[in-house]
């Protein structure tokens, strides 16, 4: 066990290649370029490939390629270059193969600015391309949890055959914060009897998106489908921060609710019953999450605080369904929920909204 | 310590540039010399000497940075005003530099006034982060920076931390592995940089004879930006909040 002290972006980088990922595919843009940086020096060291490509979309299908012949394969970019992305990543969540993609979010909508938001979270949990398809999205909160998450990463794109999407925004992949890297294991790449790697004498391996027979489309919608009913069962995940007694449950994900511990931490010196439902799955979001903890009874409110003009709030909405009052903060375009702006908008609710 | 006019600062990404050169240039204010900070970086786009230009001036020293829209952008933008520093034979110079070799770049542009023994270019290293673990790569990363900026370092900042996981021994097994280089190179360890609140227990322990450079911090994450507000009773130095 090492403690090094790493920037959010390196740690994606690190954390892939202690995942086995050995191709990397990019294009730069800020604020996630240090990631691409981090990954030309080491991909060479562990003798992967760091190849930067043209475009967006060529990174893009650079990964369904690689994918598709088994390899362990990844892109990242930030907001206006996963737009870009969006028919590639369509494409193979169709073909069900396994990649994993980061988005270090930054301020939009259009060229926007290179600040930090979350407001890229429609589009990570929405869908983003055309089709009835999902992505696993995952939403690190620290530069530690990156570079565990990232390891998880791999291994649910691969056992559910889907890609997976790591969303985090600026402020997360700038950071600096210290971490301890685990030993190096040589871990266990499971066969991979979907890749288009040569016969071998088993069947045809065939990677096709073209449904052209509508029967034959719903039947492979429906398997999809089917897919992502078991991923929503299995795979939410969440933290819950002091939320015992808590009256008022804020909700937020990645670097707003790093602000919102210190909040939570804040008002309960005040003697404020608050707490955090901090969901790490955005997508399956996890609904096991307000359906335990409005099990006791003790809640009266929601707030979700976000760095957008509200997006997951909708989920928080479906997820409490109607149970109990939902609120609302945000700040936008780059800003940032500050401390004390997010208390006194607790306090609002505590003292004065009837429960 | 300051016998030069100019002080250049150069290091791996994430080597605590910025809060280095932002500390020694309170530093010299302290002592009475009248002192321009430099921001010279051109490729991290947060966490940079302009997020906390008004505190700076409010601390007496003055600040070039891109000023308006460009101080949001992430664009290889450098005001006039930097050549007047270089020029002057009055102030003191202190500057800040972008990371890695690609951050160092930007020094080749000021080469022809960055005359022979009129600087010191200072290479700071943080033995915790990745690219600069042990003797063998910072030597070679000293190589790679000097390549780039087409100058000689003429010392070394030893300047070993894990954020605020810092502890004294950390500070020294750091400092150990940069005296190893500093040898190796025949390089002048310059000084040696320290959290303030760390500072007693490092001087304790301390064998040599060397300059201490006490750091307070400045580029944090909002969530400690959060807690100065004067509404918590929290002591903290006033911040500006970043945009």
């Amino acid at each position: 066990m090492a403690k090094v002290l790493m920037k959010g972006n390196e740690a994606f980088g690190e954390g892939a290649i202690r995942a086995g990922c050995r191709f990397y595919f990019g294009y730069p843009i800020t604020p996630q370029s240090e990631l691409a940086h981090f990954l030309a020096k080491r991909m060479p060291e562990v003798g992967g490939t760091f190849l930067q490509a043209e475009s967006e979309l060529a990174s893009i299908n650079m990964v369904f390629g690689a994918a598709g012949a088994g390899a362990r394969a990844m892109t990242s970019s930030s907001g206006p270059g996963i737009s870009l992305m969006q028919e590639g990543i369509s494409f193979i969540a169709c073909a069900e193969l396994p990649c994993v993609i980061v988005n270090i979010m930054r301020g939009g909508p259009g060229l926007g600015n290179i600040a930090p938001v979350q407001s890229d979270y429609f589009q990570a949990t929405r869908g983003g391309g055309h089709g009835d398809y999902r992505l696993i999205v995952l939403a690190p909160s620290s530069v530690q949890e990156i570079i565990d998450l990232i390891r998880e990463a791999f291994d649910l794109a691969e056992k559910y055959l889907n890609p997976v999407l790591m969303l985090g925004d600026g402020l997360l992949g700038q950071m600096m914060e210290p971490m301890e890297l685990n030993e190096e294991k040589n871990f266990f790449i499971p066969p991979r009897p979907w890749a288009a790697s040569g016969r071998m004498g088993g069947p045809k391996r065939i990677i096709n998106t073209l449904y052209i027979v509508p029967e034959e489309a719903e039947k492979h919608n429906l398997k999809l489908n089917q897919k992502y009913k078991k991923i929503e069962a299995n795979e939410q995940r969440w933290e819950n921060y002091q939320t015992e007694g808590a009256q008022l449950v804020l909700v937020a994900f990645g670097t707003a609710a790093r602000i919102c511990m210190g909040v939570v931490d804040y008002c309960r010196d005040q003697g404020l019953p608050v707490g955090l439902i901090r969901p790490i799955t955005l997508w399956p979001f996890p609904v096991k999450a307000f359906d335990s903890i409005l099990s006791l009874d003790t809640v009266h409110y929601f707030l979700s605080v976000e760095m957008s003009t509200g997006q997951m709030i909708e989920d928080v909405r479906l997820a409490v369904n109607g149970r109990r009052p939902v609120f609302f903060y945000g700040r936008y375009g780059g800003m940032l929920p500050v401390l004390t702006d997010v208390v006194k908008e607790v306090k609002k609710l505590l003292l004065e909204e009837e429960p | 310590m300051h016998e030069k006019k100019l002080t250049i600062f150069v290091g791996n990404l994430g080597s605590g540039k910025t809060e280095i050169a932002l500390n020694f240039a309170l530093f010299l204010v302290k002592q009475g010399y009248p002192t321009t900070i430099v921001d010279l970086d051109i490729i991290n786009p947060y966490f940079r000497t302009r997020m906390v230009r008004h505190v700076l001036e409010h601390m007496g020293l003055k600040v070039i940075c891109p000023r308006g829209e460009l101080a949001n952008a992430d664009l290889p933008s450098l005001p006039p005003a930097i050549q007047g520093v270089l020029e002057d034979t009055f102030d003191y110079g202190v500057f800040d530099v972008g990371g890695d070799e690609i951050g160092a770049t930007i020094l080749g542009r000021y080469k022809a006034f960055l005359l022979k023994n009129s600087y010191a270019l200072y290479y700071v290293i943080n033995q915790c982060r990745p690219f600069t673990r042990d003797k063998a790569s910072i030597v070679k990363n000293i190589h790679f920076i000097e390549k780039s900026a087409r100058l000689k370092i003429t010392g070394l900042v030893s300047n070993t931390n894990l954020g605020w996981a810092t502890d004294v021994q950390t500070i020294f097994k750091g400092h150990e592995v940069v005296k190893t280089v500093a040898a190796e190179l025949d390089l002048p360890v310059a000084f040696l940089s320290v959290r303030r609140d760390l500072m007693l227990q490092v001087r304790r322990k301390l064998n040599e004879d060397i300059f201490l450079l006490p750091l307070e911090i400045f580029m944090q994450p909002p969530w400690y930006y959060g807690i100065i507000d004067p509404l918590l009773k929290i002591p903290q130095n006033a911040k500006e909040i970043p945009s």
